[in-house]
């Protein structure tokens, strides 16, 4: 018994402490390590942080370059499965479009007076810019659902900057190095959006569940909630994580939702997604601050904010002179084509009267035969001869109604 | 000359290929899941690294295995140290294994190897769930045990083939 307690601890004691001729460091110098390097990743020091970020900056690029084939054989697979689906694909496209550039205008309007008194009530001009980033490695890991993008500190992306494909929200960056960023996507578990739900008007938060689709969760009073199939679910702002008004998602077949549990169909699709928009955000102080436009470097007029107030008012103002030129522009279109129209209907009416003449000049033809034909047959009993002295005189009306019927009647 | 030279040098890339292909899977994160197959994935690296620590390969470098972790740690977005624990768990559990071990068995070994990730994916998920408060679906963590288990004996037959060509 003792001995093989004995055999034990001197496997384990082997195991841990005895170096091969190859090796440099023992196990259990290597498992210190790695404990202690764990302890620093979790405190948040200068020194470390920066150690980090050069480690994440080699490693995102050799990544990059490592996964080139594989990602060349991915993206073979989806374009080989996208080809499939491409002509519903390109229906549903032109029909969506066409639905979008209508709306395109009013959503314009509603931007601009979203912005002005986003203005007025925080008191700061907010001005986003989006940046194009490309995603340099997205491994799709089955625990955690993040993008590397090839943005970072450089180009003023920061924690929080929210990131979109298109005008859909993805995620947000929750790390930022000088040249690239790991943006945590939507689908993670640990990702968690504040939501407004349209039409129902509800507030609510929805939480990744790893796969390309969240789940609602935190509604006060659950089962007295109805919603409906398709209903809009789009970022409300709360807490000043996400920017108000993205939109997310759809609610996904509620008809199978029988526990309470309402899962949401994300607009974007998280595995197909080649570039991003990164929107980073400028917030410039407009009590404090004052500082020269560069428009109106030339005239040397500061920025107050009355001026900021009234550029807002003109771009409005321009919006709505676009507005009325489009109108315009239509209305003439329309006159135009009401000008052509009434062209048509005059023409139309021309050659109805000219079919109408010839009609007439057919029946009128049709009769004169008809008469020819009957003055061959009754002809002689019309007409006034030396034997037929009660006949009438050819060409004369009397004869024409003698001959049309069939003789003289007595 | 040139001639043995070059096959030198090609012997000599063939010998470093488990670590190359270390490196790479890390980088990489080879593991098809944009296959989009439901809860299906594995972990490369656990298999590599617990097939030759066992068999002692002399270019499997303790020291490179613990920077291959640091690498995944990068890439996969977990808290540094995490991965290199766990690959040096294995090391640790392959050398005690070979220590106790007179006469291998596949089998045997293929079980082993079933314990030991089993406990590092353990020791993983709650380091991640108390410590860094990470929120993780467990389901997944078993699944991916659970392939890689399958997975091993599979990737095992391959890797003696390698070994063969080496010793020859």
């Amino acid at each position: 018994m003792a001995s093989s307690r004995d055999d034990f601890i001197i496997a384990i004691r082997s195991a841990f402490l005895k170096k091969s001729t190859q090796q440099k460091f023992s196990l259990l110098t290597l498992v210190f390590v790695s404990i202690f390097i764990i302890l620093l990743s979790s405190l948040d020091f200068k020194v470390i942080r920066y150690l980090k970020i050069g480690i994440n900056e080699i490693v995102y690029r050799s990544s990059f370059v490592v996964s080139i084939p594989e990602n060349f054989i991915k993206n073979t697979f989806i374009e080989i499965t996208d080809y499939s689906t491409f002509f519903n694909d390109y229906k549903k496209n032109k029909r969506e479009l066409s639905q979008l550039k209508s709306s395109n205008i009013s959503s314009e309007i509603i931007e601009f007076e979203n912005k002005e008194l986003k203005e007025l009530i925080n008191n700061y001009i907010s001005s986003s810019d989006k940046i194009l980033a490309k995603i340099i490695v997205d491994h799709d890991s089955p625990f955690l659902k993040s993008i590397i993008i090839n943005k970072g500190s450089k180009d003023n992306v920061k924690i929080g900057t929210n990131v979109y494909d298109q005008s859909y929200l993805v995620g947000r960056v929750i790390e930022v190095n000088y040249k690239t960023s790991r943006v945590l996507l939507l689908s993670d578990l640990n990702s968690n959006i504040p939501v407004s739900i349209v039409p129902q008007n509800i507030q609510a938060i929805v939480t990744g569940t790893g796969d390309n689709y969240g789940e609602i969760k935190y509604i006060k009073d659950i089962s007295s909630v109805k919603f409906e199939d398709e209903s809009i679910v789009y970022t409300s702002g709360t807490g000043a994580i996400f920017k108000s008004g993205k939109p997310i998602g759809k609610i996904k077949n509620i008809e199978d939702q029988s526990d309470n549990k309402f899962l949401v169909e994300f607009f974007s699709d998280f595995s197909q997604l080649k570039y991003v928009f990164a929107e980073v955000t400028i917030n410039t102080e407009i009590e404090n601050k004052i500082e020269i436009d560069q428009d109106n470097n030339q005239n040397n007029i500061p920025i107050t904010p009355m001026s900021s107030k009234i550029k807002i008012l003109e771009d409005e103002l321009k919006i709505i002179e676009d507005i009325n030129l489009k109108f315009k522009g239509e209305n003439d279109y329309l006159k135009m084509k009401v000008n052509d129209l009434n062209n048509q209907i005059s023409n139309f009416k021309n050659e109805i009267s000219s079919q109408n003449e010839k009609i007439a000049q057919f029946d009128l033809d049709k009769k004169e035969t008809e008469f020819l034909k009957m003055n061959l047959y009754y002809g002689h009993k019309c007409r006034r001869s030396f034997f037929n002295t009660k006949g009438f005189t050819v060409g004369s009306d009397e004869y024409r109604n003698c001959v049309l019927n069939k003789g003289r009647k007595n | 000359m040139v001639k043995i030279s070059s096959r030198n040098s090609l012997n000599r890339f063939y010998s470093w290929l488990p670590i190359a292909l270390l490196i790479v899977s890390v980088l990489n994160e080879f593991d098809f899941n944009y296959l989009k197959l439901d809860y299906f994935s594995f972990n490369f690296p656990f298999i590599l690294i617990f097939f030759f620590t066992l068999k002692d390969f002399k270019h499997f470098d303790y020291l490179i295995v613990f920077l291959a972790g640091l690498i995944n740690d990068t890439v996969v977005g977990l808290p540094l140290g995490i991965s290199s624990l766990s690959y040096i768990l294995i090391c640790i559990a392959t050398s005690y294994f070979r220590n106790i071990t007179i006469r291998p068995n596949q089998i045997k070994d293929w079980f082993y190897f079933l314990f030991i990730i089993s406990l590092i994916n353990s020791i993983n998920y709650t380091i991640l769930t108390l410590f860094f408060s990470y929120t993780l679906v467990l389901m997944d963590y078993l699944v991916n045990t659970f392939f890689t288990f399958l997975f091993y004996i599979i990737f095992v037959s391959i890797f003696k083939f390698y070994l063969k060509g080496v010793n020859d």
